[in-house]
């Protein structure tokens, strides 16, 4: 199962378009695609098993669009989806490890660096971590 | 159907993607496995916020028992410790948010339930404006600002915008990381006991004016002067230990669930213990329980400039800021979590377990309870300029008192099949959270004798519903009331039984959660069903 495309997709812009390009990528090297949804509370305010199963609930809503929208563009990629319970950057690389993926495509937010900084830019933090190569999609891309 | 299957990662299985989920995917299955016993630790001593409690609330344990207050401060551990007992063995069975709501609505009932959860909502709003108060006042002194620390209005308008800015950063979801927390409680800690090995030092080396050698004798609580003075220190000294639950709490987060965060609670309470006493040992000998009465409502920057000097006092008022900040997390974050669980098991508005698309907060509750607390700050503002600390801090403890008092009853009546079949079990599960609760509701109930008094009012006199006037004998005690009650009892009492004409009405219109039967326990180590079977998948 080794060389899988992973995709981050939390139903951002950004993300639309990087499942677009993730699905190009996947066609390409004829590889499956992991679309990955992570997120995890901050444990500070304790209470999460209801919270997280409405989270898991928001997950599987967006998967199950990405995996139409895939479906649209390209039936014959073959498309996972997985839901997280660990932080957004975690989870892909935690994804990434697990099918040793070719490569980890998320989507940029395109947006003021400085903000990113203080919310904690996920690919900023691939782009440091990622054992494998990182492939950051504009979200203006199409 | 044409859909993939989505897959639920358990992330120490080792093996993403391996369960794919057919059918029904609760949130139950999920295990992360992120938080070990000292994380587990941190979270519960920093929602705990050693240094904010000291600062909030030292001052009115010596307004109402002098010279006893570390006794105040120990004997209130008791309870606390008991009622940790129950809040281990009913994690057990339910490792869920909503804590006590969840709890009390299996083991005693579904309305004694909603009052419960109701309690922790209106603990949560009542302790923000001494949060807020707190952070406006130390916030000016931080700067030397002592003129401003010292005004009803800048000192509000500071803390509306400190509400304000910890609304948004839970409502964005920016969080610190986990090593950074650990800093920060480091050094917070540090802080106090520097603050008072200092005090002591110079205490019994330079003979500070009106300074007191300590003595045993404060620990002695059969000092205190009635049981009306005890009940209500110890209704401001259950606040000091108040937030070690979320240990508890962080349930489905620690590396094991049902053991760490007993374990976690347990170790956490040893060290609040001793911070608090040796701190109030310290803060006491330096000058007097008066001056610590007088100066109640900015104790440690009266303190920390005598004792530290000017500039190290700065850093124990940061010390009290960063604990705040803390605080005032740990009080937003849970609160839009328990509303957001009573939601979910259609207990309260179905808006409150909305999550926000891209930030993933629970978006309306975090919105809503920041704006209570913004309007709840600025009237008890208006209503008691000059005691708005104080007061809040007496009110809270009858909400702690009301909702730990029910989880111990609670825990007692769900396993109440199990307590008789081993020591451990009668101990553990019957006589420790059966003794919490009593002691609990005993000040709970006693504090209401005491502050339906006005003469034992912050302001002395102050009274509030003036209209109400009743004079009744019962079992031995006489409550005679004329010209209305303390503010305390008014704000602490007043917001939990606001809660029970809400609590019908809403079981006019949504019975549902209501005709739910109670549970009892199979056993002491198994896990409850689903409090409300499937409520995961529910889409509106």
């Amino acid at each position: 199962m080794a060389g899988d495309i992973v995709l981050g997709y939390d139903g951002s812009e950004g993300s639309k378009a990087a499942l677009a390009v993730a699905v190009t990528v996947a066609k390409a090297f004829d590889a499956p695609l992991m679309v990955v949804f992570g997120y995890e509370p901050n444990p500070m305010g304790g209470e999460t098993a209801d919270y997280k199963a409405q989270l898991e609930r928001i997950g599987q809503s967006l998967l199950e669009t990405a995996v139409a929208d895939a479906r649209t563009l390209d039936a014959s990629v073959a498309v996972e989806p997985v839901v997280a319970p660990l932080r957004p950057a975690e989870s892909l690389l935690e994804a990434a490890a697990e099918r040793q993926a070719r490569v980890i495509v998320v989507g940029g937010t395109g947006e003021r660096p400085i903000l990113g900084a203080i919310l904690g830019s996920v690919p900023h933090k691939l782009l440091h971590r990622s054992p494998v190569p990182v492939l950051v999609v504009p979200a203006a891309h199409d | 159907m044409g859909r993939s299957p989505v897959t639920t990662v358990a992330a120490d299985s080792g093996e993403l993607g391996a369960v794919p989920a057919s059918g029904p995917s609760p949130g139950k299955g999920l295990k992360t496995g992120a938080l070990g016993l000292v994380s587990t630790i941190v979270i519960g001593i920093a929602s705990t916020a050693p240094a904010y409690s000291i600062a909030a609330s030292l001052g009115f344990v010596t307004a109402a028992v002098v010279f006893q207050m570390p006794a105040v401060m120990l004997l209130a551990f008791v309870p606390m410790l008991f009622i940790a007992a129950a809040y281990n063995y009913l994690n057990r069975a339910d490792p869920d948010c909503g804590t006590t709501f969840t709890w009390v609505t299996r083991a005693i009932g579904p309305r004694s339930g909603w009052m419960g959860g109701w309690g922790i909502l209106m603990t949560d709003l009542v302790v923000m404006p001494s949060l807020s108060q707190i952070a406006g006042s130390y916030t000016f002194s931080l700067f030397g600002a002592n003129g401003l620390a010292a005004s009803t209005f800048w000192v509000t308008f500071v803390g509306v915008i400190w509400i304000a800015v910890m609304t948004a950063i839970c409502y964005i979801g920016i969080e610190l990381s986990a090593r950074t927390q650990v800093a920060l409680l480091g050094a917070e800690l540090l802080i106090l006991a520097v603050f008072s090995v200092v005090a002591l030092v110079k205490v019994y080396a330079t003979h500070v004016a009106h300074s007191v050698r300590p003595s045993v004798q404060w620990l002695n609580p059969f000092h205190i002067t009635s049981v009306g003075a005890l009940s209500a220190g110890m209704l401001v000294a259950i606040f000091l230990y108040w937030g070690w639950d979320t240990a508890v709490t962080v349930n489905e987060e620690t590396k094991d669930a049902r053991r760490t965060p007993g374990l976690a609670a347990l170790l956490s309470t040893v060290v609040l213990v001793a911070t608090f006493l040796i701190t109030g040992y310290a803060a006491q000998a330096f000058h007097g329980a008066n001056y610590l009465t007088n100066n109640s409502d900015d104790i440690l920057q009266a303190l920390g400039k005598q004792v530290l000097g000017s500039p190290w006092n700065k850093l124990l008022i940061i010390a009290v800021l960063t604990s705040a900040s803390a605080s005032t997390q740990t009080t937003i974050l849970p609160a839009a979590r328990s509303a957001l669980s009573m939601s979910v098991h259609r207990a309260f508005p179905r808006r409150f377990a909305d999550i926000h698309p891209r930030h993933l907060s629970p978006g309306f509750a975090t919105l809503m309870f920041g704006v209570l607390s913004i309007v709840w700050y600025v009237v008890l503002t208006w209503l008691s300029p000059n005691d708005v600390l104080g007061n809040s801090i007496s009110a809270l403890g009858f909400g702690i008192a009301f909702y730990y008092g029910i989880t111990g009853f609670a825990c007692v009546i769900y396993y109440r099949r199990h307590i008789f079949s081993s020591v451990r079990n009668f101990i553990y599960i019957g006589v420790a959270p059966l003794l919490g609760g009593i002691i609990l509701a005993g000040v709970f109930f006693v504090s209401i004798f005491y502050y339906s008094n006005p003469e034992n009012s912050y302001i002395t006199g102050q009274a509030w519903l003036p209209f109400i006037h009743f004079d009744v004998h019962l079992f031995g005690w006489h409550l005679y009331v004329k010209k209305g009650l303390g503010p305390p009892l008014v704000l602490g009492l007043g917001l939990l039984l606001l809660g029970v004409p809400l609590m019908l009405a809403w079981r006019v219109r949504h019975p549902e959660f209501f005709r739910r039967q109670r549970e009892v326990a199979d056993s002491v180590d198994a896990l409850a069903p689903p409090l409300t079977p499937g409520v995961a998948l529910v889409t509106d």
